[in-house]
Formats: C-alpha cells, sequence, structure tokens
C-alpha cells in the first residue's frame, strides 16, 4: 500500500473541495444561561466569512506556501488540514500522518525539564515512547541547548524555548508538515538551519504547506504559491509568478 | 473502530495525561498523594462520628457499612464533578494540536479510578481489622468496578462536552452531586426506603452499584446478578449515546473556548 503510493508521485496527499468557513463574531457573547435568558436580545451576532468555496489539490512531495495579506484566511486554513477546526460546508480529504506547526510548544509545562517536555509535546503529536526514545537524541542535537536540556523549561530564554520547540515538531516525521510563520523567533542562524532542514526534508519528498511573510525563504523553499485574499483563492501557480503579481499589488 | 486506532496511536499521550492528571493533583501539597487516604479516611470519620453518636443509626458496625460503599462513592463523585472542567480547563492544547478529543475525558475517569484502587487498600484493610475479612463473592467485585467505569465515562463524555456551551453546568453539577449522594444508599440501606417510593428509587443506576458494592463486601453474598447484566447493557448503551453528544459537540470545541 505505502510502496504503491510512493511510486505513485502524483497522488493527491491534501484535497480540499469547495471549503468554506465563517465565524460568529458576538459583540457581547452571553456564556451562561442566565445572561442568555436576561440579554437575549443582546446576541446580536455577525457571521464573517473566512473562507469561500476554497479548492485545492496538493500532490505528494510538493511544497506549497500560502500568501496573502493578514486576515485573508490562511492560518484558519491551516487549522482547517490540522482538523482543529471544521468547516461550515465542503470536504477535505488528507493521505497520510500530519503534523502542524502551527503554535510551537502545545503542552510544554514549565516547572518540567527540558527533556521531559519533549516527552510531552511528541506524545500529543502521537509517538509513542519507544519511537521518541529514538528521537531524543536528534532533536536536542537539533534544538543547540546542550547541557540546559534537563533544565526546567521556565528557566528559558523565548529563542531557546523556541528552538527546542521547533526541534521536536520537525523531528516527528510526518508526511505533510502544516507550518504556521514559525520562523520569526530565532535569531539569523537558526532560521537558516531551520530553513535548511526544511529543504532536506523537502528532498526526502514530504508535503509541506508553509505560510510566511517573508518572500525570501518562499522563493527559497516552494515550487508553487497560492495567494489568498479576502477568502478566497486569487491566483494559484509558479512561486515567481505569484510572488510578482502579489506585490505589485501590495506595492 | 476509527477511534481506537487513533486512542492506540496515541496512547503515549493517554498515558502522560493520566499521568499528569494523576499527579498533579496533589502536586502543590507537603503530603502528596498520602491525601488519597487521608481524605477518605477523615470523611469516614466525620460520618462514623455523626450517623451512629448523633443521629443514632442503629445499625450494627455502622463504620463498616459506610467504608464499603462510601469510598467508591468518592470515586463516582471526583469523576463527575471534575469531568464539567476537563475540556474546559485543557483549552491551550485544543487550540493549538490535533489530538482524539476523547482522551480528555478518558483520562479524567482513569485517574479517578487509579485513585480510587489506591483508596482501595483503606477497604481492605478495615475489612480485616474489623474481623468481617475477605469472602469467595470478592471475584464479583472487579465487574461492579467495570460497570461503573463505564457508567462515569459515559457521563463525563455528556458533562465535558455539553460544559462548554453551557458553562453553567460546572456550578448546577456540583449541587445535583450532593443531591444524588443522598438518594443513592451510600449512608443507609436500600430497604430502609418505604416500598411505594422504592421503584422510583431503582431508577438510579447508582442504587445498584453502590448495593452491589455492600453485598459483595460487607454481606459477602453474591449481588444479583440478572440486575448487573441488565446495568451493564445499560450502560454501554448510555456510554454509546455519551460518544455521540461528545462527538456531536467536539466539533466546535476550538472555537467556543
Amino acid at each position: 500500500m505505502i510502496l504503491r503510493k510512493s511510486k505513485n508521485k502524483d497522488d493527491v496527499v491534501i484535497k480540499v473541495s469547495h471549503v468554506s468557513k465563517h465565524f460568529n463574531v458576538y459583540y457581547d457573547k452571553a456564556n451562561t444561561l442566565k445572561e442568555r435568558m436576561i440579554f437575549f436580545n443582546r446576541n446580536k451576532k455577525e457571521v464573517r466569512n473566512v473562507l469561500q468555496d476554497i479548492n485545492l489539490e496538493i500532490k505528494k512531495g510538493e511544497t506549497v506556501a500560502l500568501i496573502g495579506v493578514n486576515g485573508s484566511g490562511k492560518s484558519t486554513l491551516l487549522k482547517l488540514l490540522t482538523k482543529i477546526i471544521y468547516p461550515n460546508s465542503g470536504t477535505i480529504e488528507i493521505k497520510g500522518k500530519l503534523t502542524s506547526l502551527l503554535e510551537l510548544g502545545a503542552g510544554f509545562h514549565p516547572d518540567f525539564s527540558g527533556r521531559e517536555n519533549i516527552y510531552f509535546n511528541a506524545s500529543i503529536f502521537g509517538l509513542n515512547k519507544t519511537q521518541i526514545d529514538k528521537r531524543i537524541d536528534d532533536i536536542i542535537a537539533f534544538s543547540e541547548l546542550g547541557e540546559y536540556i534537563d533544565n526546567p523549561i521556565r528557566t528559558y530564554s523565548s529563542g531557546m524555548y523556541m528552538r527546542l520547540a521547533f526541534a521536536v515538531a520537525i523531528n516527528v516525521d510526518a508526511d505533510i508538515l502544516l507550518i504556521d510563520e514559525v520562523l520569526a523567533v530565532g535569531d539569523q542562524h537558526f532560521q537558516e538551519k531551520c530553513l535548511n532542514k526544511m529543504k532536506e526534508l523537502k528532498s526526502e519528498g514530504k508535503t509541506m504547506v508553509f505560510v510566511s511573510h517573508s518572500m525570501d525563504a518562499v522563493k527559497f523553499l516552494c515550487d508553487r504559491s497560492v495567494w489568498l485574499y479576502n477568502g478566497k483563492i486569487r491566483e494559484d501557480g509558479n512561486t515567481d509568478k505569484v510572488i510578482k503579481e502579489y506585490l505589485k499589488e501590495c506595492a | 473502530m476509527k477511534l481506537f486506532k487513533e486512542l492506540y496511536q496515541y496512547r503515549e499521550f493517554l498515558k502522560t495525561s493520566i499521568r499528569k492528571e494523576f499527579r498533579g493533583k496533589y502536586k502543590k501539597s507537603f503530603l502528596g498523594v498520602l491525601w488519597s487516604f487521608i481524605n477518605p479516611l477523615l470523611q469516614l470519620l466525620v460520618y462514623a462520628l455523626v450517623f451512629p453518636f448523633i443521629m443514632r443509626v442503629q445499625v450494627e458496625n455502622y463504620t463498616m457499612f459506610l467504608v464499603v460503599t462510601l469510598i467508591p462513592w468518592n470515586f463516582f463523585n471526583a469523576t463527575v464533578c471534575q469531568s464539567t472542567s476537563t475540556i474546559i480547563a485543557s483549552s491551550g492544547i485544543i487550540k493549538k494540536v490535533y489530538f482524539p478529543r476523547e482522551i480528555l475525558p478518558i483520562s479524567n475517569v482513569t485517574s479517578n479510578l487509579l485513585n480510587f484502587l489506591i483508596s482501595c487498600i483503606i477497604i481492605v484493610a478495615a475489612l480485616f481489622i474489623s474481623g468481617i475479612g475477605i469472602g469467595p463473592s470478592i471475584i464479583y467485585l472487579p465487574i461492579i468496578v467495570l460497570l461503573q467505569y463505564i457508567f462515569s465515562l459515559a457521563i463525563s463524555f455528556i458533562l465535558s462536552s455539553i460544559t462548554v456551551y453551557i458553562r453553567d453546568l460546572e456550578y448546577f453539577v456540583s449541587v445535583l452531586m450532593m443531591l444524588w449522594f443522598y438518594l443513592t444508599p451510600v449512608l443507609y440501606e436500600i430497604t430502609m426506603i418505604p416500598a411505594k417510593f422504592r421503584a422510583i428509587f431503582n431508577l438510579n443506576p447508582m442504587v445498584h452499584i453502590i448495593t452491589a458494592y455492600r453485598d459483595i463486601l460487607y454481606y459477602q453474598k453474591t449481588p444479583d446478578m440478572l440486575v448487573i447484566f441488565g446495568m451493564l447493557g445499560g450502560c454501554i448503551l448510555l456510554l454509546v449515546l455519551g460518544y455521540f453528544i461528545f462527538n456531536k459537540c467536539e466539533k466546535k470545541f476550538a472555537e467556543e473556548l
């Protein structure tokens, strides 16, 4: 089964068809029953369409960038792909193991050491103990934390925290990686290291969806870009071409 | 089926989550896990003083009569009371990553089960000290514990998911549990209830579970197996219903929290 899949390079691993998502924005939400009964007229809400009729197919091994201004629905689309939220209409099909680097360090506990937190964090990504044992040296090496790994992470600087979180997420060994503007922290050296690691994963045939405002990173990593504009796909195609159009609009 | 496969895949997270909840409960206290013993012992002391001496309950060996039911009840009570906050307390990770959300109620009930099993040492010790001992009827005990686990899990599924939408439930449940406690024969015998009300009382599943504990441990006789198997069927149905409700609700957790 897996063999057949890897042979056929053109396999679609992410298929988004006719997906729409809206959020109800309450002005003053009545959360308890009492408030609901007393302020029944206060429950005014506004429906905000975040994504409208999105169609997207991503094939195995592709590295796709999502670009667009703030509020254009990039993060919402990634959240839909990870199944943190569900679409109001349309369907999303995913083939293979998917890991998201939406928010790094989920489940990190400040009082525990870096090493223990690697176990917590990796277990949330669905790894079992033996799998984590096998990867732990790679993770620690990648994080460059050295001896600090056994200190409680509340003593870490924000850069160290980020490095540890990224090191876990990148070593989860998923088929599909979703990455949301997480490189903003970290120094130049670590950013480059992450980009190179992602390039390496790309050459191993992993599928990646990458959200970034850094056009240099997008050009470095992605062959294909999708430009989201007001919840719709405005442009989809070769990175150089899409970025040129996008920058023209932004200017 | 898909659920079991996912739960198996995320078993490490399930384990850490149970461990965290179990250890985290007494983390900041000096006596730590010892509270699993001290708490029920003190509670027991209160009831064992109030009922025979102040209320003049005429039951032979009342302390033992109480031990075998109060500790199982505490297991149920703690599970239900905590279930209302299980999802809300984990809102941080729910909004960040995907994992089977069912893990949260499951680890709530399981960590309380572990706590209960530790407290069972009190029951066993008390049974030997008082001279009652343990009879062959003990072999039925695992069935009753399983039954209670399934029932608690079903309730935990329902309450944990609905509380996300109606936050009042949290406060309502704690009052309801007090009423439920007095409607269940923990402090008294079901035969003390007038026969005409008995039928209504019997609708409460906890009546049968608690009575079974007392039959097995205090009277050392076989519980009414017909009732137990009927309950087992009913609780499994309730669990399926609870899971269905949870499944309906979980899709919007990340947005509602």
